[in-house]
């Protein structure tokens, strides 16, 4: 294969890459010509950036303020352990 | 056992001025409350260890979150190391020997228009924690770093000690069980 020319699997491993990383200016182009070619990966990569954002909604697990007293009692009771 | 000479700093009394703090932090950072806990805990009991080394130079408060923050840093760091066992599967399950998609396995349509809503779909959020649940715990932690810890993948590596080819490799097998996962569940029901 020509040295351009990149595998699925190489494209969608720069396809990640780009997501946390800077890609250098060879690999994006690689990706661009393979994304003209292959639909595959071009659904691919729109699918990975939508999974991006809903991984990004995820809720924060919430506590009530009983739970949050429990957690002070606790700690005081392993304080005074450790302390004695 | 040692007796914590602490003077006049009165160790109960920061647990009930900061634990709320601390304990909201940590839960959003780790975004598990047990975890959460433990992190607090230990926090404090770290902090009376090394009562003496607290000279005032910083807020009680500061002192404490840097203690919690070490303490969240180094749970992630484990995590990072953790050896994962089907590792190596992932690729072959997806891609031919010459690295093209198998037939099989290549993504579908998912009819990208319509996604913006999908997010607001509670049956698709279900669905999207499910398949992020089923992935092996590294790399359900290693996909939701970037928003956890609000860092960008340089930060990140940098955090955890980990090299950046490392990371991306981690989260790219992640990212290809959890977009078939999600397909399945979802897009071809």
């Amino acid at each position: 294969m020509h040295k351009l020319f990149l595998s699925c699997l190489k494209a969608t491993e720069l396809i990640e890459k780009r997501i946390h990383f800077q890609l250098s200016a060879k690999e994006k182009l690689q990706l661009k010509m393979h994304k003209a070619m292959c639909s595959a990966c071009s659904s691919y990569e729109k699918q990975s950036v939508f999974l991006e954002k809903g991984i990004s909604f995820h809720k924060i697990p919430e506590y009530t303020p009983e739970d949050l007293q429990e957690l002070k009692l606790e700690i005081n009771k392993k304080l005074a352990e450790f302390e004695s | 056992m040692r007796k914590v000479a602490s003077g006049k700093i009165n160790l109960s009394e920061w647990v009930s001025n900061y634990t709320e703090d601390l304990y909201s932090w940590a839960v959003h950072k780790v975004s598990d409350t047990e975890l959460a806990r433990d992190l607090v805990q230990d926090t404090f009991l770290a902090a009376a260890e090394k009562i003496e080394g607290f000279k005032g130079d910083s807020t009680p408060k500061t002192w404490l979150y840097s203690i919690l923050n070490h303490k969240i840093i180094d749970h992630y760091r484990k995590k990072v190391k953790q050896p994962v066992k089907v590792e190596n599967q992932v690729f072959s399950t997806f891609f031919d020997e010459g690295g093209d998609w198998k037939k099989e396995r290549m993504p579908g349509n998912w009819n990208e228009d319509d996604e913006g809503h999908l997010l607001d779909d509670v049956e698709f959020q279900s669905v999207l924690k499910k398949c992020l649940d089923a992935l092996p715990d590294k790399w359900n932690t290693c996909v939701k770093l970037k928003y956890l810890m609000n860092k960008n993948g340089d930060e990140i590596c940098q955090e955890l000690d980990i090299s950046p080819t490392n990371f991306w490799q981690i989260v790219h097998r992640a990212k290809l069980q959890l977009r078939n996962c999600v397909e399945e569940n979802w897009f071809k029901n």
